[in-house]
């Protein structure tokens, strides 16, 4: 067994890629729980950023600063009463967060977290994404429709419209990556790995290929996977202050965290396509420039170093506390939270996890940067008018990735033009 | 027409401007936040709060000589003083007093007409009840202040 276990996990290559059903299974398991537990993580950090970003304190009652406010609510959550309104279509009404769900957890089927770490490797990997990430917007709708109520239905056509236009300037930047791909070996792929290791090869990451036409594209997709994931700016379709809920308004308990959970989960699965295609995927920073045993060696004690530094500040805000008997539990809380996360800290020093766990840990630092600007955007943009959105989609992005993916072609092309051009001259 | 107009609007420099301000905000030192329990807010040296009765720190007597100004200065006339002039010290002495916190606004005219220094306006601000009952404060309760209620589980 454990013979097995070690034989799997000193080869390269994807559970897909050996055929293995069983660490298949176990990827999608771990994956599953990874991403359930990033959401609490995020529950508790967009809380708390936002808060901090309106000079407010956020959670603090529930555990050492609010640390355990997530578990409290998922309770709270589940002992909820259940309603389903009278006048719903019952079946549309129980399936809508299925499939709001599934379609964002299967997502992540081909996500790469490392050159090892993903289920499988599709050679449309991108184009699965895309599609099966789209296909949330269809969960969106039945659940607007078959609430049977006003609020909903405005919730879940403001979605879909906002859905069809923001796909095609997301699409254009897609494809002015995928066409970058293709430079070095002639032939482009699709798929998630391939994209790394392309941007690997061609030693650079290609949201600085072709300065500035890799930025303007990656911009682009930045701004329409906001749209598309329904975040602020761009939340109508569950804009608060005009449509109470949107389009989960009239979902209660588990059901309505089921949105919650599939709202986040399409979050990281954008953020890891917006990895994956222009920040170099897991590859850590400068692999080519900074090459080497000693900079291996070097980077790979970063993650470990990172959960320390975690570490330290739990300790101490733990120092830091009030020292009353009333705060004597939160403060120990905290301090053993903080050597929890020294000793995961440590156990990521051992050589052989060391050497595994790098390209993950890279992975998700660069997706946290984005889920950062998320909540960032939140706590300071102001939610776009319906038109304002449409005139931004159609007007701006665009004209901007239609031009950014022609000029991309063109220049992929002007070694090849100009040899042809000189070649007729001569 | 000025091109820097177009270009601000291209390189998003209002949005990243709104960006640094929310970003410079997330410092903790910025909240304002009380952890009211914990920490108790500093309430302003002018502030009205819970009524009481002072004494004459030396003898422990009551300094109020049932002038009854405080009652005719109170618009709620939630101030009911009652006195009896004691034949030996020829002074005006206490019988009852009570005061209807209820109906009390916290105008402080009623501080502001006594004669003595007798009746003040505290700086205490927990004077939140279940009920209305033992809202309406007499003499000794005046005098002590009012007992805040101890939440406890």
């Amino acid at each position: 067994m454990l013979e097995a276990i070690k034989g799997y996990l000193s080869t390269n290559t994807t559970p897909g890629e050996a055929g293995s059903m069983f660490w298949a299974t176990i990827y999608i398991l771990i994956i599953t729980i990874g991403i359930s537990l990033a959401v609490i993580c995020m529950n508790w950090l967009e809380r708390k950023i936002l808060a901090h970003m309106q000079i407010r304190l956020g959670p603090m009652r529930v555990g050492p600063h609010g640390l355990l406010q997530p578990f409290a609510d998922a309770l709270k959550l589940l002992i909820k009463e259940d309603i389903i309104p009278h006048d719903a279509d019952k079946l549309v009404f129980w399936s809508a967060p299925v499939v709001v769900t599934m379609t964002s957890f299967t997502t992540f089927l081909v996500v790469p977290f490392g050159r090892t770490h993903a289920v499988t490797d599709l050679n449309i990997g991108i184009l699965f994404m895309l599609g099966v990430s789209s296909l949330g917007v269809l969960g969106i709708i039945m659940a607007g429709w078959s609430s049977n109520s006003h609020y909903p239905l405005m919730g879940s056509l403001r979605s879909s419209a906002q859905m069809v236009s923001y796909e095609i300037a997301m699409g254009l930047a897609i494809v002015s990556a995928v066409l970058m791909t293709s430079l070095q070996t002639g032939t482009g792929t699709l798929s998630m790995i391939g994209i790394v290791d392309a941007q690997n090869a061609q030693q650079t990451w290609f949201i600085f290929k072709f300065f500035p036409l890799g930025l303007i594209a990656f911009g682009v997709f930045a701004i329409a996977m906001i749209a598309e994931t329904n975040r602020a700016p761009f939340d109508l379709p569950e804009a608060e202050s005009e449509l109470v809920a949107g389009f989960h308004t009239e979902y209660s308990g588990f059901r309505w965290s089921l949105f919650f959970l599939a709202e986040y989960a399409a979050m990281l699965a954008v953020s890891s396509i917006a990895v994956t295609l222009w920040l170099g995927g897991w590859m850590r920073p400068f692999p080519n420039w900074l090459s080497g045993s000693a900079w291996n060696l070097a980077f790979s004690f970063v993650p470990a170093l990172s959960l320390f530094v975690l570490a330290g500040m739990c300790l101490l805000g733990a120092l830091r506390m009030p020292r009353i008997p009333q705060m004597r539990i939160q403060t120990v809380g905290l301090a053993t939270f903080g050597s929890l996360l020294g000793f995961v800290g440590l156990v990521l020093l051992l050589p052989g996890v060391r050497e595994r766990i790098q390209d993950i840990f890279w992975f998700v630092a660069k997706v946290a940067f984005f889920m950062y600007l998320y909540i960032w955007y939140r706590g300071t943009f102001p939610r776009y008018r319906f038109d304002q959105l449409m005139k931004v989609g159609w007007k701006v992005l665009l004209p901007t990735g239609l031009g950014v993916l022609i000029a991309t072609a063109i220049w992929g092309l002007l070694p090849q033009l100009s040899t042809a051009i000189l070649g007729v001259s001569q | 027409m000025s091109l820097t107009p177009l270009l601000r609007k291209i390189f998003l420099v209002d949005l990243i401007k709104g960006l640094k301000v929310t970003f410079h905000y997330q410092s903790p030192s910025e909240a304002i936040t009380e952890q009211y329990p914990l920490e108790r807010p500093i309430v302003y040296e002018r502030f009205r709060g819970q009524p009481r009765l002072n004494s004459n720190p030396d003898s422990g007597e009551s300094l109020c000589i049932v002038c009854n100004l405080c009652a005719l200065a109170c618009p709620e006339q939630l101030i009911v003083v009652k006195g009896e002039r004691n034949p030996a010290t020829k002074r005006k002495e206490v019988v009852s007093w009570t005061y209807d916190l209820s109906r009390c606004m916290f105008c402080g005219l009623c501080a502001e007409a006594c004669s003595t220094d007798a009746l003040e306006l505290t700086q205490d601000y927990e004077m939140a009840l279940y009920s209305r009952e033992g809202m309406i404060l007499d003499q000794a309760a005046l005098e002590c202040g009012q007992e805040p209620v101890r939440y406890a589980k």
